[in-house]
């Protein structure tokens, strides 16, 4: 099995966990935790910034949770 | 029947949530817990202003140091809506490395911008360099009625030998009880290169004529993601993009080794060249757990590009809450990548029979590992507004099969294009190491 389907593969096990999962309300007094800054996937924007900045200049591979990039002669 | 006693406080902190989730009746996208978060989902409504600052020096083992300040001033609306601005500037000074390989005596190398420069023997071919870049970044985000969310922003930065320009866009929509958030995006850049002393030819000799004026670089993105609230304590999300690069490519100041075929030793150096067209392709799973008081950041990142790399990065951080007002979050981060089609070490083949179409010797297209490790503790000045960070890190990177020397060299293969390319088992591992120190300032008011 090539990566590239062994991926397709993961994601679609992945998706389909997650709309399992939809079936279990989480009812909105209970998102506590779940309303909190740091439960986040990017809780400091700017330390992500950074370090996409830092990371596109110094790899190969970019990419990521955002469509905005910013374009960089670095690389 | 006997009730549980969950204690005071944790009827508390359910009876804020629920307040905070009536209050976001007009602010979706708590399931994404992406980009800015508008006033009125955080229930702090009188809040009308958001400041983040932070500084970066960040620096590399007898190359580049670079130092970064960064400010973003975000206008907080009663609608939820939010504009925010933010400023960059980036001093760059310090030495690069040309793409030439070490060799066993003093190398004088010429660099695509016709800047000549001696290295030690046995030590990677540098020159040095010193740039000022400065980018502004705007950022509109709309609720629309109570479940939709639109972000639409522009970028323009400009440095000595590089401009960009560009805008994106994403729709956010809350289903399935805001359990769930699918976000559809793409960006479209239309960048400028206008390299110093002019745009050298590909896999030429520095006696070759360059052209001058601007090369165009056009990027378009698109994105699609989906996040799931899968309990109380966690949440995952999947985004995957697609990225099409077309125009000028080239690394206009990277040089290519041209070998000795017999001794392995540099006898010469061409231009780099890379393809006009590149498609990059990632899916990012991102998964957030929230334990009894220290939260859990996995994520992992699959690249792949038809230049032939491909990617993986993992990435683990752990916060601790060391009181009310203090945390500290330890942070470590693997990366490794396989090596484009045209990467090579050197070419033994020099002009004018046998040269590849496309080669190029910059390690961050070789066969690159990374590993990073830091922290950063977060604190706040008692009777003071705002949040204060400080993050310290160390990375250590290095190219996996890397020739230590001219009698090595004949122990790698050739790869298609003709040159020179690395194994994987065989070869140094002589890495460089890179540490950077960011300060952050974030307060509304």
């Amino acid at each position: 099995m090539s990566p590239r389907t062994r991926l397709a593969w993961g994601l679609v096990l992945l998706l389909a966990a997650m709309a399992a999962s939809g079936c279990a309300t989480v009812r909105p007094w209970d998102r506590d935790l779940l309303a909190e800054k740091k439960m986040r996937f990017v809780p400091v924007p700017l330390e992500a910034a950074a370090d996409d900045h830092i990371y596109f200049s110094t790899e190969g591979s970019t990419g990521g949770m955002d469509a905005a990039g910013g374009g960089c002669g670095c690389n | 029947m006997q009730l549980e006693d969950r204690g005071g406080a944790s009827v508390r902190r359910r009876l804020a949530a629920a307040a905070c989730v009536l209050l976001a009746a007009g602010a979706p996208g708590a399931a994404s817990g992406q980009s800015a978060t508008p006033a009125a989902a955080t229930g702090e409504a009188a809040v009308k202003w958001r400041f983040e600052g932070s500084g970066l020096l960040y620096g590399e083992q007898s190359r580049a140091n670079v130092v970064e300040p960064v400010a973003r001033i975000t206008r907080l609306f009663s609608s939820g809506q939010a504009l925010s601005a933010q400023f960059t500037l980036d001093a760059i000074t310090g030495a690069s490395p040309t793409g030439a390989m070490p060799s066993g005596t003093v190398q004088t190398t010429t660099s695509a911008s016709g800047q000549t420069s001696t290295t030690a023997a046995n030590a990677v071919p540098t020159h040095p360099f010193h740039d000022l870049r400065g980018a502004l970044d705007l950022q509109w985000v709309r609720p629309i009625g109570s479940l939709v969310t639109i972000t639409a922003g522009g970028h323009a930065s400009r440095e000595k030998d590089y401009q960009s320009l560009g805008s994106h866009g994403t729709l956010s929509v809350d289903l399935l009880h805001r359990l769930t958030t699918v976000t559809l995006g793409g960006a479209v850049y239309h960048d400028g290169v206008f390299p110093v002393g002019g745009t050298p030819v590909g896999l030429a000799d520095s006696t070759v004529a360059k052209h001058f004026g601007t090369q165009a670089k056009d990027v378009t993105t698109a994105l699609a993601g989906v996040s799931q609230v899968l309990s109380r304590r966690w949440m995952l999300g999947v985004t995957a993009s697609r990225t099409r690069e077309t125009g000028y490519l080239t690394e206009p100041y990277k040089i290519v080794s041209v070998l000795d075929p017999t001794t392995g030793l540099p006898t010469g150096q061409l231009t780099e060249n890379r393809p006009s067209n590149r498609m990059r392709n990632d899916v990012l799973t991102s998964s957030v757990f929230h334990f009894d008081s220290d939260v859990f950041y996995l994520s992992h990142r699959y690249y792949w590009d038809d230049w032939r790399i491909h990617s993986n990065t993992l990435d683990i951080k752990v916060r601790h809450d060391i009181s009310q007002d203090m945390w500290i979050q330890p942070h470590v981060r693997g990366y490794e990548q396989s090596s484009a089609q045209f990467f090579v070490f050197g070419l033994t083949h020099g002009p004018p029979a046998s040269l590849p179409t496309y080669a190029s010797a910059d390690d961050r297209l070789g066969p690159l590992r990374s590993v990073t490790l830091g922290a950063t503790y977060g604190f706040r000045v008692p009777g003071q507004p705002g949040e204060f960070t400080i993050r310290g890190e160390y990375m250590y990177q290095w190219v996996s099969g890397q020739p230590a020397g001219p009698s090595l060299q004949q122990n790698n293969g050739e790869n298609e294009n003709g040159g020179t390319a690395g194994g994987t088992g065989g070869g140094s591992v002589s890495g460089t190491s890179i540490g950077s120190l960011l300060a952050g300032y974030t307060v509304q008011f």
